[in-house]
């Protein structure tokens, strides 16, 4: 049980870190990002490229990779998004078009670091061992430490930073925001780089634990579209909530279910539907975001 | 007096902890305009959803004719009659101004949805019907030279006669509208008042909820003051003008007493 | 007069239409020898179809990402029915539509009260589950899928054939074309018959502002469900027809990547015209496979082209001609 649990908060942690990302671009441009998994992958490759193949220091890499990502985002949003935004007045152009530059990250990858599975050397050695109750390599302990801090630096930076508070006045309501005298185009293009930046630490992250693939970023964003969904569209707490709902219930279902065969995910999915179906607006979310 | 043609019977409506409507009675009666007025949030907007059953009861009945009316879907109580309109930022963006009225007739029809797919001649009666209606409506609102204008160009003045003229086409006993002088000038809002007694003298009854006091005091025959979810009063316009609950809940919120006379 | 010159000007446009599809691509396919493109051809007809339904949630206000499931029910109920319980293909075809279309409605009902990005995640999530079950349900045979599907036999009525056994044609691919593309056409009638029906106006309607067109006495829940069903029912019957003709249907025929395509290919098309789908899936569909020659380069071509035809005509390929023709 206890093995349950920790493993839960370990998936959980990366999870929340994947939905803040996504969550916070939604919040702030009404865009449900496609591309987020393909923006993890490429910060898993980048990652890699950096510490596993460059031998430099896994924090450089990492820094790098936030930064890298933090650049996609910021062009995609000024080059992309805002100018269909400013054009189109449904819904679903920002989503197609985001849907297309789920393709496009897709085939660069392919191109720059192919399609091959993809490891590093392990940070550390050695598996926290407690009476045979909780086992745990101490490279995931590691890296559920540093997802942790990142949520918490991210909450404090949206608490207390200047550019915090503005991206939360402009996801509460555009307009006022405007009208108090936000940058809303600078800040949209900061909140999207950040959200991009956070789906590309947690590639860097995980790269050292599961390795990367060119086929994770569908399923990714998937399960971070999930995760929004069950803590509420745009909320960004409830991101957090959302992703450790998730990785528990991950956790706890795949040691329950196990002897039913691969039905986990099934399980999972038709139970968000149904609580989706009864609340549409998930556990924190506003109506109709 | 007339028999009353809508009965509202101790109202109620909470939302969570919040009392929005308190045991609201009144009636309204045939071809008479009734407004209900009150300071920001004196829930007249939710007493308005109520009566055209786009929120449920918590308790209390509406009455419309003889039926309750209170809780059914908000498609059925518009077919029995009752038709609200909304704010001018609800409206069928791209859709020509003729266009919306046409497909506002949808009350009147007698084909069923098979029947319009099919094109049966019965459809097609129908919709020569209706198109003739929409052009008399919009004759009747004088909005004829602005049919084919696509709805989102229109002028704030015109989107509202728009609004009342899907309204109309839905042929409704009792018509409710939302601020219909909101944000208006002096002159909109008189040629507005013009407009809605017009279509009272339609035979159609009207029931409004209004912010200018001006206004309310020019047109209604009757009106209804909420405040903090209770009704205060009841009266003529000069009974209401004399009643000090009246005035002392209007008083009482200066920011609203700014708003209502300088708008 | 105006009118009826439109009206001969549309029937001239649908007869050349008509003869190209079913006359003249398949001449040039018999002169030509290239009779692989018998198979791509109906692909593409029934990928239109299935976007054909996409369309119609569209049209009422709804991102639907979930047409891959349906499109899988299909595929698996004919599947089924023909290998296990020994149905002919003409009965479990619309039957597959049909089921569905049933299992639409039990999903709507609920979550069609959804709007925006909420119902547009919800089908999503629906893509997902269509596959999960595909892999876990005892009857579909999990990963394996059904193969050997046998080709349809022979439709008789009262004695009369109909349709021949396609076993017996000497290219059961030109009856497969033939099938699909006439399928097809009925679909796109009955899409461009509702658009310009009363009852595409009150989509419209509801595609604009639920809550108005619900207060001019619209029963939106209603038609809500049966749109949706005769989307699925679109999604049903191209998933059936795929899985015959393919003879195999598994979880990974339809995905979440077929739902996004489906999608792709109404906006490409353009979103404001019945003829949107099949335009779009046909430039999809056709410039993927021009692509191949570039290699690898393929799909960042696709894309980028995807994105840039995004950028530079927001409202679909067919709004081209249209503002063209304003213009003028």
């Amino acid at each position: 049980m206890e093995q349950i649990l920790v493993n839960g908060a370990y998936l959980g942690a990366q999870y929340a870190l994947i939905a803040l990302g996504l969550t916070l671009i939604f919040a702030l441009m009404n865009v449900m990002n496609f591309a987020h998994g393909q923006m993890y992958v490429l910060g898993g490759f980048v990652t890699y490229t950096i510490y596993g193949q460059l031998g430099m220091p896994y924090a450089l890499a990492l820094f790098v990779t936030a930064i890298t990502l933090a650049v996609v985002g910021a062009v995609v949003e000024k080059f992309l998004f805002r100018p269909v935004i400013k054009r189109s007045q449904r819904d679903e152009s920002t989503m197609l078009l985001a849907a297309g530059l789920g393709f496009f990250l897709d085939a660069v990858i392919l191109l720059v670091f192919g399609e091959k599975q993809r490891g590093v050397p392990k940070l550390i050695n050695g598996v926290f061992n407690w009476d045979f109750r909780v086992i745990m390599p101490y490279d995931r302990i590691l890296i559920f430490a540093l997802a942790v801090a990142c949520i918490i630096g991210f909450m404090l930076f949206m608490q207390y930073s200047k550019t915090g508070r503005a991206l939360r006045a402009l996801a509460q309501d555009r307009d006022a925001a405007q009208l108090m005298g936000v940058d809303v185009d600078r800040y949209g293009m900061t909140g999207f780089a950040l959200g991009a930046m956070l789906a590309g630490i947690v590639g860097g992250l995980l790269v050292t634990i599961t390795g990367v693939n060119l086929g994770m970023g569908g399923p990714t964003s998937t399960k971070a579209f999930m995760m929004v969904m069950i803590g509420g569209a745009g909320v960004i707490p409830g991101a957090i909530f959302g992703g450790l709902i998730l990785g528990f219930m991950e956790s706890i279902l795949l040691s329950t279910l196990a002897s039913y065969g691969d039905i986990t995910y099934l399980v999972i999915f038709v139970s968000l539907m149904i609580f989706l179906a009864i609340r549409p607006n998930g556990l924190m979310g506003k109506p109709w975001g | 007096m007339k028999k009353p043609l809508l009965q509202v019977n101790h109202l109620t409506k909470k939302f969570g902890g919040l009392t929005a409507n308190h045991d609201i009675s009144f009636q309204v009666f045939e071809q008479e305009i009734l407004s209900v007025i009150g300071p920001n949030g004196a829930g007249k907007s939710t007493l308005f959803k109520l009566i055209s059953s786009f929120l449920r009861t918590t308790s209390g009945e509406i009455i419309f004719d003889g039926n309750k009316i209170s809780n059914l879907a908000p498609h059925i109580v518009a077919r029995m009659g009752i038709v609200r309109t909304f704010q001018e930022t609800t409206i069928f963006k791209n859709m020509t101004v003729r266009e919306s009225v046409v497909v506002a007739h949808h009350i009147r029809a007698k084909a069923n949805l098979f029947g319009y797919f099919l094109g049966t001649s019965t459809a097609r009666a129908e919709e020569k019907e209706f198109a003739r209606s929409a052009d008399e409506i919009l004759d009747f609102l004088q909005l004829s030279s602005l049919a084919n204008e696509v709805a989102s160009n229109l002028p704030q003045g015109h989107l509202r006669a728009l609004g009342i003229a899907i309204g109309l086409a839905s042929n409704p006993k009792i018509l409710l509208l939302d601020e219909p002088f909101a944000g208006m000038n002096h002159d909109e809002t008189m040629q507005m008042v013009e407009l809605v007694r017009k279509v009272r003298d339609r035979g159609v009854t009207i029931l409004l909820v209004e912010h200018d006091m001006a206004a309310v005091m020019r047109i209604s025959d009757r009106i209804i003051v909420l405040n903090f979810g209770e009704k205060i009063a009841e009266g003529t316009p000069a009974e209401i003008q004399e009643n000090e609950q009246v005035i002392e809940a209007y008083l009482g919120k200066e920011e609203d007493l700014v708003g209502l006379y300088t708008c | 007069m105006g009118l009826i010159i439109m009206q001969n000007k549309k029937i001239l446009f649908t007869a050349l239409f008509l003869i190209f599809v079913l006359v003249i691509i398949p001449s040039l396919i018999v002169m030509t020898s290239r009779w692989d493109l018998y198979y791509t051809l109906s692909s593409v007809a029934l990928l239109a179809i299935a976007s054909a339904g996409v369309w119609l949630t569209f049209y009422i206000g709804r991102i639907n990402i979930g047409q891959g499931a349906f499109a899988l029910v299909g595929g698996y109920v004919t599947a089924i029915l023909i290998t296990k319980a020994g149905f002919s293909f003409w009965l479990a075809l619309p039957f597959s539509g049909l089921f569905a279309a049933f299992i639409s409605v039990l999903i709507g009902l609920p979550i069609l009260r959804l709007r925006g990005v909420y119902f547009a995640m919800i089908t999503l999530v629906l893509t997902e589950v269509g596959r999960l079950s595909a892999l876990a349900l005892p009857i579909t045979n999990g990963a394996k899928g059904i193969s050997n599907i046998p080709l349809p036999g022979e439709l008789s009525f009262a004695g009369i054939t109909i349709i021949p056994d396609f076993a017996s044609f000497e290219n059961p691919r030109m009856a497969f074309y033939y099938l699909a593309s006439v399928l097809m056409i009925l679909c796109f009638a009955t899409l461009y018959r509702l658009s310009n029906s009363r009852l595409g106006h009150l989509c419209r309607s509801m595609q604009q502002n639920e809550e108005l067109t619900s207060s001019i006495g619209v029963n939106i829940a209603a038609i809500r469900i049966i749109i949706f069903a005769l989307s699925s029912f679109m999604g049903g019957i191209g998933g059936s027809i795929f899985a015959v003709m393919s003879q195999s249907i598994y979880p990974s025929s339809f995905q979440v990547a077929d739902s996004i395509n489906f999608m792709l290919n109404c906006f490409l098309g353009g979103l404001g015209y019945v003829f949107g789908p099949m335009l779009g899936t046909v430039v999809l569909y056709f410039g993927w496979d021009l692509l191949f020659q570039t290699g690898k380069y393929q799909m960042l071509i696709y894309s980028s082209l995807l994105i840039i035809s995004m950028l530079v005509l927001p409202n679909g390929l067919l709004s081209i001609r249209l503002s063209g023709r304003k213009k003028s």
